[in-house]
């Protein structure tokens, strides 16, 4: 309650103190920066989407302020719209062509992502120029901003509508980045893969992230169009891009309080640069700030040197050049970037993040109170296996190149048993894994689960039809908190459409994932540590967390990709027994593994597979006294002892392929 | 339609889409290397032209010139390594995107107040007479464009394959932990490719610069288009990026002929986004299996 209260609190008197000031202050300067405060916050919590929470360095936004802008301005003058219409029209062009933009951008990472957004921007930049009929081109095009129910638009009631816009947005935002939808996001920054694998779908999750992010970016264009009115192509430029960017990275990631303070750097900066001394105040500030900074961090030893020198060399330059040069305007770029590469290098969280932790002390903000556990019944209730086929591969073959790593490979998984897949390096036990998981898709053979065809190529669909998986290399959310790495992958929960959750109205169902999650993790002994970041957990706690999200998905089939590996003594012994709760409640387990005595002590079948098929199939014991296992282990059939131990049947023992 | 202008502008637009594909050629080098590229490759062939016209300023002559350049376009490119990218690789984040990009436009403003803002000529001893070759009109200028391209990109190719330390680059490319393990030092692996990629980048700089003249904004077209021949060929394969340089280049004259030459920006960029779409491996790409 307590947090509640301070959290909402200061969001409402920091929105009730800009709306104040226009009554209290005349200043049609003031009022100017105050409502390029307010489009700058909407512009910046739209970057924030795919900067922050997406984690792709993103160079279109500027576009969609540029087409967002003239799509506002055309729909007034050419159209005769009105301002409500005009800005839904910027919006929706925005929403659109971002989703569009997404699309190719699906399968993209990283820098390619970058150039893709890059030439986007060129590419509008360019039409804006060139279709001179309808912009005006290089002219410019000039608009008025009509009136709303017949009341002219006066500069305060102008700004009172940006605010309200923004804290419309602020809500809508904060409710939808804190429910499943933020988490997602948050999860395709850190593993794609896994995203796809916990049936969450990369790619819906990432064109609507991107297309909010980009409508967003429409709307404030649309505002901005009716605050100068008078537009010109090339306002929409890289420098402004690259101020973008500046102010979320300076402000804090997914933070919409590190957008807000993004923005009014953004806007107060043209006055920094041109007064002298407050650019030295400023400056000098910023060199005793990465001083401490840096210095905390190398006697903490938690940064780098480079981490800790760097920003102070970047801060010294500023501070010696501020002396030394006579018009900072001119210098503008390098400035920009001398702080951004502070930034970037030594406050990795920004303002508000580093912020926040201070004043989350400073006031005593106590941590959200989590929901009592729900009774494992309710999430994975226990049921009967019946012993029938459940997983069927045909002649399954995948082919990389030449290189046969699954080569006509058939097995049966029945339904209540631990399974073992077991085999030498590289026998081909992984790439089964990916076929059946659906990360490849098979060369030709078949995969039926419960005798239906179980979809292949993709993981999504896979993970869909009720199979989940962990990964040999783990795959975790690293950001995220072990709480909600499981929250990410529940099912069955979510139901409430986005309206509802925009609007805050689906916070009973988070609730009931939380509890939900929260129980999951008890079951791996995890609960203390729900709140730590998924990459600040041992190695041992990292294993398990990926059972507890895979059994999150509540599957009929569970594949464990050596679950075993690297893991100490006792936490093997914990794994034995975390996987007998598991099965114990009618899970059937395909399980890949190395360790001979997890293998012998857990599954019911083993096949033993080398050089992409399978070589023996029975039980543990079976298994571990066929000859061509022993071969294929150590390499040479074994020789045969003097009292004929080797092979309790007596069978002739097979030539080798 | 008369063939003979498409061929002429076909001709001279492909000899400047060498040009491109020498810097793209840039963004290969430390990709093999460190799967990163330099987002201020552009600034760096501008910064290393700036130099070398100075250099000419001071009275050195242009071909004692050239190689005082090339030094410089890899002292920078070392810069940006240790700067913007070695941090980055170390932690495993894209980060090196936003660093590069911000050492670029640190660059560019350092040039615009130490060089100026205005466009300066860049002189050369190579004539721009027009000679008749093939029914199309080039200039010894152009062709020395072509030559200087082809003439670098071999000399890498060859120093990659013949020398030990060409070796270690082509090792370190295929595969950095083994490489590693056999006792060849990544880091450095990777400042080699830096430096290199800033040499290429400074001698893309010195060629273009006759024909375009030099300022601050001088390559910021060029490196959109040489970003687009990066992608469309793929990052992995020198030979492509001469091929889609060419062909891309090419395209733009005949554009701008056609469309105006607002547009001549457009077809570079329409292709790179749709090769993304359809291919992002490139044209000439390897296709990686994802592993997990």
């Amino acid at each position: 309650m307590r947090r509640i209260l301070l959290l909402r609190g200061a969001e409402l008197i920091v929105f009730a103190a800009l709306a104040a000031i226009p009554l209290l202050v005349v200043n049609p300067y003031a009022l100017g920066l105050l409502t390029l405060l307010a489009i700058y916050g909407i512009l910046l919590i739209g970057l924030d989407v795919t900067v922050g929470y997406l984690g792709q360095v993103n160079l279109a936004h500027v576009a969609f302020l540029g087409l967002g802008a003239y799509t506002a301005g055309l729909a007034v003058t050419k159209l005769g719209l009105g301002m409500g219409p005009a800005l839904a029209a910027a919006m929706a062009v925005g929403l659109l062509l971002g989703g569009l933009l997404a699309l190719p951008a699906l399968r993209l990472e990283g820098p390619q992502f970058a150039l893709a957004t890059l030439s986007f921007a060129a590419l509008s930049t360019t039409a804006l120029n060139e279709l001179e009929s309808l912009t005006g081109g290089a002219q410019g095009l000039s608009l008025s901003r009509p009136p709303v129910f017949g009341h002219a638009l006066t500069p305060p009631l102008f700004f009172w509508l940006c605010l309200a816009l923004m804290a419309l947005v602020w809500m809508l935002m904060r409710n939808m980045l804190s429910s499943q939808w933020g988490r997602a996001f948050e999860a395709l920054r850190d593993s794609p893969i896994a995203t796809d694998a916990m049936g969450v779908g990369a790619y819906r999750h990432r064109v609507a992230a991107f297309s909010l992010g980009s409508g967003l970016g429409g709307l404030a264009g649309g505002l901005y169009a009716f605050n100068f009115q008078y537009l010109q192509p090339q306002s929409f430029n890289y420098d402004l891009m690259i101020i973008l960017l500046l102010g979320v990275v300076l402000g804090g990631r997914k933070s919409l309080w590190g957008a807000f303070v993004g923005a009014s750097v953004i806007v107060l900066l043209p006055n920094l640069l041109s007064n002298r001394l407050l650019f030295q105040i400023f400056s000098a500030s910023g060199f005793a700030l990465a001083l401490a900074a840096g210095l905390r961090g190398l006697v903490k030893k938690i940064t780098r040197p480079f981490q800790a020198l760097a920003p102070v060399a970047a801060m010294g330059l500023l501070v010696v050049g501020g002396l030394l040069v006579e018009n900072t305007e001119d210098w503008r770029k390098a400035i920009f970037a001398l702080m951004l590469f502070s930034v970037v290098v030594g406050l990795p969280e920004g303002l508000m993040g580093f912020l926040s932790l201070f004043l989350a002390k400073l006031f005593r903000v106590p941590q959200a109170p989590l929901p009592k556990p729900s009774d494992i019944e309710t999430i994975l209730p226990t049921h009967e296996a019946d012993g029938a086929p459940l997983l069927v591969l045909e002649d399954l073959r995948r082919h990389f190149g030449g290189v046969k790593a699954v080569d006509g490979l058939s097995m049966t998984v029945r339904s209540g048993t631990i399974h073992g897949l077991i085999g030498p390096n590289g026998s081909g036990k992984s790439t089964v894994v990916n076929v059946i998981s659906g990360l490849y898709t098979p060369s030709s053979g078949r995969v039926l689960l419960r005798g239906g065809a179980l979809p292949t190529g993709s993981l999504f669909r896979v993970s869909r039809s009720g199979v989940a998986r962990t990964f040999q290399n783990l795959q975790l959310f690293g950001e995220l908190t072990a709480l909600e790495n499981v929250m990410v992958a529940l099912k069955g929960v979510y139901r409430s459409p986005l309206p509802m959750v925009l609007l805050g109205l689906a916070r009973q169902e988070e609730r009931r994932a939380q509890a939900d999650a929260l129980c999951l993790l008890d079951r791996i002994g995890l609960r203390d540590q729900a709140l730590t970041r998924a990459k600040d957990l041992t190695y041992g706690a990292q294993r398990f967390l990926e059972v507890a999200r895979a059994l999150a998905r509540k599957p009929d089939l569970l594949i464990l990709d050596e679950p075993a590996a690297g893991l100490a003594h006792p936490d093997v012994v914990q794994l034995i027994e975390i996987i007998k709760r598991i099965h114990k409640r009618g899970i059937s387990i395909i399980l890949i593994e190395h360790h001979m005595d997890v293998v012998s002590e857990l599954c019911h079948t083993v096949t033993v597979l080398d050089g992409g098929k399978v070589i023996a199939e029975g039980s543990p014991d079976e298994v571990k006294r066929d000859p061509r296992v022993m071969e294929a282990y150590l390499g040479q059939p074994p020789e045969p002892g003097p009292s004929g131990t080797s092979d309790p049947s007596g069978a002739p023992v097979p030539e080798p392929a | 339609m008369n063939p003979s202008i498409i061929g002429q502008m076909a001709v001279s637009g492909a000899l400047m889409g060498l040009v491109y594909a020498l810097i793209a050629y840039g963004f290969q080098l430390t990709y093999a290397t460190s799967k990163s590229i330099n987002f201020g490759q552009g600034e760096l062939v501008m910064v290393s032209a700036f130099f070398s016209l100075t250099l000419m300023n001071l009275g050195l002559p242009y071909w004692a010139m050239i190689p005082g350049g090339l030094l410089f376009g890899a002292l920078m490119g070392l810069a940006v390594e240790r700067a913007g990218v070695r941090l980055a690789l170390e932690q495993k984040s894209e980060g090196w995107i936003l660093l590069t990009i911000i050492l670029g436009l640190f660059f560019f403003s350092a040039a615009e107040n130490l060089w100026g803002r205005d466009d300066r000529p860049f002189p050369t001893p190579i004539s721009a007479d027009p000679i008749h070759v093939l029914g199309v009109d080039v200039t010894r200028l152009e062709l020395s464009v072509a030559v200087g391209v082809l003439a670098i990109m071999g000399a890498i190719e060859l120093f990659k394959r013949r020398t030990l330390l060409g070796k270690a680059f082509e090792a370190v490319s295929a595969d950095r932990d083994a490489a590693e393990l056999m006792g060849i030092s990544a880091t450095r692996t990777v400042m080699l490719s830096y430096a290199l990629s800033g040499a290429v980048a400074a001698l893309a700089g010195i060629l273009v610069s006759p024909i375009t003249t030099v300022g601050p904004t001088m390559a910021s077209a060029l490196i959109l288009k040489a970003f687009s021949v990066a992608v469309v060929a793929g990052l992995d394969s020198g030979f492509g990026v001469v091929l889609i340089g060419m062909f891309l280049g090419a395209l733009e004259s005949l554009a701008s002929f056609y469309l105006g030459s607002g547009w001549r920006e457009a077809p570079g960029l329409l292709l790179l986004i749709l090769a993304l779409a359809v291919r992002p491996t490139g044209v000439f790409g390897k296709a990686a299996i994802r592993k997990v």
